[in-house]
């Protein structure tokens, strides 16, 4: 019989496993307040297959040239799959651009 | 997604990570507070995003964040420009709730009540984890209840998966001691399949172990006949909803689940009825056939025969055909037959060796090459990888869309495992990709 059921409750162990949290990390601050002249690198991670995202920053560009057009927009295609890193992409966007815009999850 | 944009971010880039619905949630809570640590300023797009018209995007560029009804690029205007908050500069830990070895006595009801609300469970009634049921169940292993088993770091957080941890979900699934060491072997693969695209798994033992501990794999062993089979197989379920911490909404976002998650399909594979020449699975991974052994599958797809083998038209030749409906995502596929199927295969068609199999499989299953570039997965991760020039995937890129191809182009991604009682000429074939077995001797 399960301890203290005579009682009529019972202590049972816990089966979920504590989460560690994780550090909390700032931003980058922000130090324009808006993107005129600004170069913009829009990242298409690849997920969705080779068009799901790309089409959408492709619409974005448009958007860009029709709102901001002293704005600057770089389209590029992160290397790999979704989840790998490609610490090239990271270097060329801190060297030539001011912001960047990645995505899309799903 | 969140691990680049950090990285960008850190760098001194002010980034707008773009994310669709499905995962916002997830993205802004569990993921930073237990994984990336950092508030990134999420834009929300509706869904779907591939798989519409470019005037769809149109409409989405142009139109508002479905969470927060504000203009997508408004929203992404302010993530780039606006000044940071006093939040947003937060560095160092947050507090964090640890989980208590016990949890506070109740009545059985209301802790049945209590695990399904925490989702520990399957919505199935479980058997309460009593500290004299877990003790129990530890005999059935040599190892200590704190040992560590796993550190799972997805969905994020660090949980460490103890062999107590272990013994826990073996008592909710209704498992006996015996049963301990193969669930301590797959708790190293916990979680099991987590997608929006509804992936499942599959549970294979080898070796004396199935014999031991009452495994069927004989008639009805992929079906609710067998106590060991059922019961291992909901331990993989319960320790992912536990340990693993997958639960609906929150850290996992099936569009559709998939039914096999109830048990993930757990067999043992017939040795006994094995054609001369073909080896047990875990043989094939290089395991000696003395050693006891479960492999674990991952995969989408499960398609039936339906009806028996036929000699005008051989089971190879239907298994090639119904093969073209599987992805072929890694050329991975497995081949589930009855013995009495390998028997006719290798009699009396002249396939000596499931590697044999194999390999006639992948050079006889052929689709257009825009078929299989036609799924999502397969696109998303092969077209990557052909786009960096790996082969076969960069030639076929490169192809008219009418060509064929033979996706399965890695024999040893195409497996088989015989299972079944010998009561008709039937098989399944599935888009499992196996992992290479774990040795449960290890864990006894």
């Amino acid at each position: 019989m399960p301890r203290e059921v005579s009682k009529g409750k019972v202590t049972v162990l816990n089966p979920a496993c504590s989460s560690k949290v994780a550090e909390r990390v700032p931003l980058a601050p922000r130090k324009f307040s808006n993107l005129e002249g600004k170069t913009i690198f829009l990242v298409d991670s690849g997920w969705g297959g080779p068009t799901g995202g790309y089409d959408v920053f492709e619409v974005m560009q448009d958007w860009f040239k029709q709102h901001i057009p002293s704005a600057k927009t770089i389209l590029v295609k992160k290397k790999g799959m979704w989840a790998d890193n490609d610490p090239e992409l990271w270097k060329r966007i801190k060297a030539e651009g001011d912001a960047a815009i990645y995505g899309i999850s799903c | 997604m969140s691990r680049h944009s950090k990285e960008l971010e850190q760098m001194g880039i002010p980034t707008a990570p773009c994310t669709a619905i499905n995962v916002a949630e997830y993205l802004r809570g569990y993921d930073r507070i237990y994984n990336n640590g950092m508030p990134l300023r999420y834009t929300v797009f509706p869904l779907p995003v591939a798989g519409v018209s470019r005037e769809v995007h149109v409409k989405y560029v142009n139109g508002v964040d479905p969470v927060t009804s504000k203009p997508i690029m408004q929203e992404i205007l302010d993530a780039l420009t606006r000044p940071l908050t006093p939040e947003e500069q937060l560095t160092g830990f947050p507090p964090s709730a640890m989980e208590p070895r016990e949890l506070p006595p109740d009545t059985e009801e209301n802790l049945q009540a209590f695990f399904k609300a925490r989702d520990w469970t399957d919505y199935l009634p479980i058997v309460l984890s009593t500290e004299e049921r877990v003790a129990a169940m530890l005999k059935g292993t040599s190892h200590k209840p704190d040992e560590v088993v796993k550190t799972l770091h997805w969905p994020g957080g660090g949980r460490q998966l103890t062999v107590e941890k272990a013994a826990i979900c073996a008592v909710m699934a209704g498992a006996k001691p015996q049963h301990l060491p193969v669930i301590l072997a797959i708790a190293n693969m916990v979680p099991f399949g987590n997608s929006t695209t509804s992936m499942t798994n599959v549970i294979i033992v080898n070796g004396p172990i199935r014999r031991e501990i009452g495994m069927n794999s004989g008639t009805h062993a992929m079906g609710p006949y067998n106590e060991a089979n059922s019961v291992i197989g909901r331990a993989f379920t319960l320790l992912s909803k536990t340990a693993g911490n997958l639960h609906a909404g929150k850290t996992t976002f099936s569009a559709m689940g998939s039914s096999l998650q109830y048990n993930n399909c757990c067999f043992a594979e017939n040795e006994e009825a094995l054609p001369d020449g073909w080896n047990p699975l875990h043989v094939q991974f290089g395991y000696r056939k003395e050693d006891s052994v479960v492999t674990v599958g991952i995969g989408w797809t499960y398609i039936s025969c339906v009806g028996e083998a036929l000699t005008e038209y051989p089971p190879q030749m239907l298994i090639r055909d119904y093969m073209k409906s599987v992805s072929g995502i890694g050329s991975a596929a497995l081949l589930c037959a009855d013995p009495l199927v390998a028997k006719v295969l290798h009699d009396y068609q002249g396939f000596a060796s499931k590697e044999a199999l194999s390999i006639w499989l992948g050079q006889n299953v052929k689709v257009p090459v825009q078929q299989f570039w036609g799924n999502g997965v397969v696109s998303t991760i092969a077209g990557s990888l052909g786009a960096q020039g790996l082969e076969p995937y960069a030639s076929w890129l490169k192809l008219p869309a009418d060509s064929v191809i033979a996706p399965f182009h890695n024999p040893k991604a195409v497996n088989t495992v015989v299972v079944g009682g010998q009561t008709n000429t039937i098989w399944y074939i599935t888009d499992f990709r196996l992992s290479k077995g774990i040795l449960i001797d290890n864990w006894r």
